[in-house]
């Protein structure tokens, strides 16, 4: 990939600053496990447990399991000599081969390794376990094992023109499934159809437009009808088999990965005949949608957003549906959930005062659940954070579509 | 595989002398380039496989398959596995020849 491809991202240049990062906390070789440190250092996907190890100067080096790791070489900006496979073989195992391989860059029974610790409410984080650790720990005698993922999280904050453009694709691609949905149910189309059969045609649509897959780890595109949308403070929803019925709402959020940049955006009906009182919820979503993107800048942290919105929530005397969040982190593959640093008030979770600034990426998510009623609709969206605005990357058009 | 640039050493431990002995085998653009027999220490090689003197002894006369040494943590590989995959019918042939040398073990 050039300079001048509008999804370039200088992968030497950010092996470059975490190596200045290391050289600043002393540490020798920074050994990363997590999925979103693999994806922003490689530019590939690493589905199996993976590592990259990263020296004081030079190239880093990427381990995976073996049966993935000429693809991921392939896929990658690193030449074979940088890309290992591990395996169950003598010599070959990753706590052997990666505790090897850092002993040759350091001096010998000496020197501070960066690991990735710590938790997620994010399953695939990737997170040194347990085992991993004390394995490396007695493989690396005299070596001090310390947490160092802030590196890469402080780092990864701004994202630069190529990974927003990145997303900016991704996005767009989840609107070509958004409109193979539309175009599905309209004029009686929804009728048979289920939620499967709906995630279905969008990751259709979507792959034929150049989605590599539908990432989200919650069942790729979330599908629900019906009660389902109203699931008490429900923000997940794995497609089942439920067929969608006349007079229930539905709730589409797609999901689609662009050179590991990731689309994520949601959309709502309502399966006529709709009542007014369906209509009035639809409406207090729409307009709180709109107030939280015209809202949404630099400078704003998640709490001052979530009280202005509440607010006008509680004036139209809707706050009781609102699930009290209004956002979600969000990165290249793996970099899902918390926003900024870790930082906050809970371990590992966002902070709640952590303070926009321009060139952040996070995913507007919303949440309205009335489960007395089987209502409820999400609102998910990547946005760009500027400096008096915001900038939604899917475009399909907000509105809750009554389909008849 | 043609016109191949490697070097692998076979490393023997506990020979009957109780030394280490190792096997080198080195290939430029294809051609067979050297071969060492020496003692201790091996060069520097692309891949190192060691292993017991009684391993290798088994594996040359064909009652143990080097992928089950492997496979068993009997014989140890140093070197980019990827790499070694791509190169392993090459292994494979340079072994059988190893094996049609008289030897006593």
């Amino acid at each position: 990939m050039t300079t001048d491809d509008p999804y370039f991202i200088d992968f030497p240049a950010r092996i470059r600053a975490i190596q200045s990062a290391m050289a600043k906390e002393g540490i020798d070789v920074y050994l990363g496990s997590r999925l979103r440190t693999l994806s922003w250092t490689l530019d590939a996907f690493a589905p199996w447990r993976s590592f990259v190890v990263i020296p004081a100067e030079g190239l880093p080096t990427a381990f995976t399991f073996v049966i993935d790791a000429a693809r991921l070489e392939d896929d990658s900006w690193l030449d074979e000599d940088h890309v290992m496979g591990f395996a169950p073989m003598g010599g070959q195992d990753q706590i052997e081969l990666i505790a090897d391989f850092i002993k040759e860059q350091l001096p010998p029974e000496k020197g501070r390794v960066g690991i990735e610790s710590g938790m997620s409410n994010y399953l695939p984080e990737g997170n040194l376990t347990h085992y991993e650790y004390e394995r490396y720990a007695e493989a690396l005698p005299g070596c001090e094992l310390v947490n160092a993922h802030t590196i890469v999280d402080r780092l990864a904050t701004i994202k630069d023109e190529g990974t927003i453009n990145r997303f900016r694709e991704a996005s767009r691609i989840v609107d070509i499934g958004h409109q193979a949905v539309l175009d599905a149910l309209r004029g009686g189309g929804w009728k048979g159809k289920t939620e499967t059969e709906i995630a279905g045609l969008a990751a259709h649509a979507m792959r034929k437009a150049g989605s590599e897959w539908e990432w989200s780890f919650t069942g790729g595109n979330e599908i629900a009808s019906g009660y389902r949308t109203g699931l008490v403070g429900g923000a997940c929803t794995p497609a089942s088999r439920r067929e969608l019925k006349a007079g229930e709402p539905l709730m589409v959020d797609l999901h689609a990965m662009f050179k590991l940049g990731l689309g994520d955006h949601a959309h709502n009906y309502l399966i006529g005949p709709a009542t007014d009182r369906q209509r009035w919820h639809a409406n207090n979503f729409t307009d709180i949608v709109d107030l939280t993107l015209e809202t949404y800048r630099a400078g704003i942290t998640p709490s001052d957003l979530a009280e202005q919105m509440i607010g006008f929530a509680d004036e139209r005397g809707f706050a009781d549906y609102m699930v009290p969040g209004f956002e979600h982190g969000i990165g290249l593959m793996g970099d899902e959930w918390r926003i900024g640093l870790n930082d906050g008030p809970f371990p590992y979770w966002t902070n709640p005062e952590h303070e926009y600034l321009c060139g952040e990426l996070i995913i507007c998510a919303m949440q309205y659940a009335c489960p007395d009623e089987d209502i409820g609709f999400r609102y998910e969206n990547p946005i760009v954070l500027h400096e008096d605005r915001c900038e939604p990357l899917s475009k399909f058009p907000l509105s809750i579509d009554e389909i008849t | 595989m043609n016109f191949v640039t490697s070097s692998m050493s076979n490393i023997y431990l506990d020979c009957p002398d109780g030394e280490t002995r190792y096997l080198l085998f080195r290939f430029e653009n294809g051609e067979f380039a050297e071969l060492l027999l020496g003692q201790g220490e091996p060069p520097q090689a692309e891949f190192k496989i060691s292993g017991k003197y009684e391993t290798f002894a088994k594996i040359t006369q064909a009652e143990l398959s080097s992928h089950k040494a492997l496979m068993t943590g009997k014989l140890r590989l140093k070197g980019n596995i990827v790499k070694a995959l791509k190169l392993a019918a090459i292994a494979d042939r340079m072994n059988k020849v190893l094996a049609k040398i008289p030897a006593s073990y």
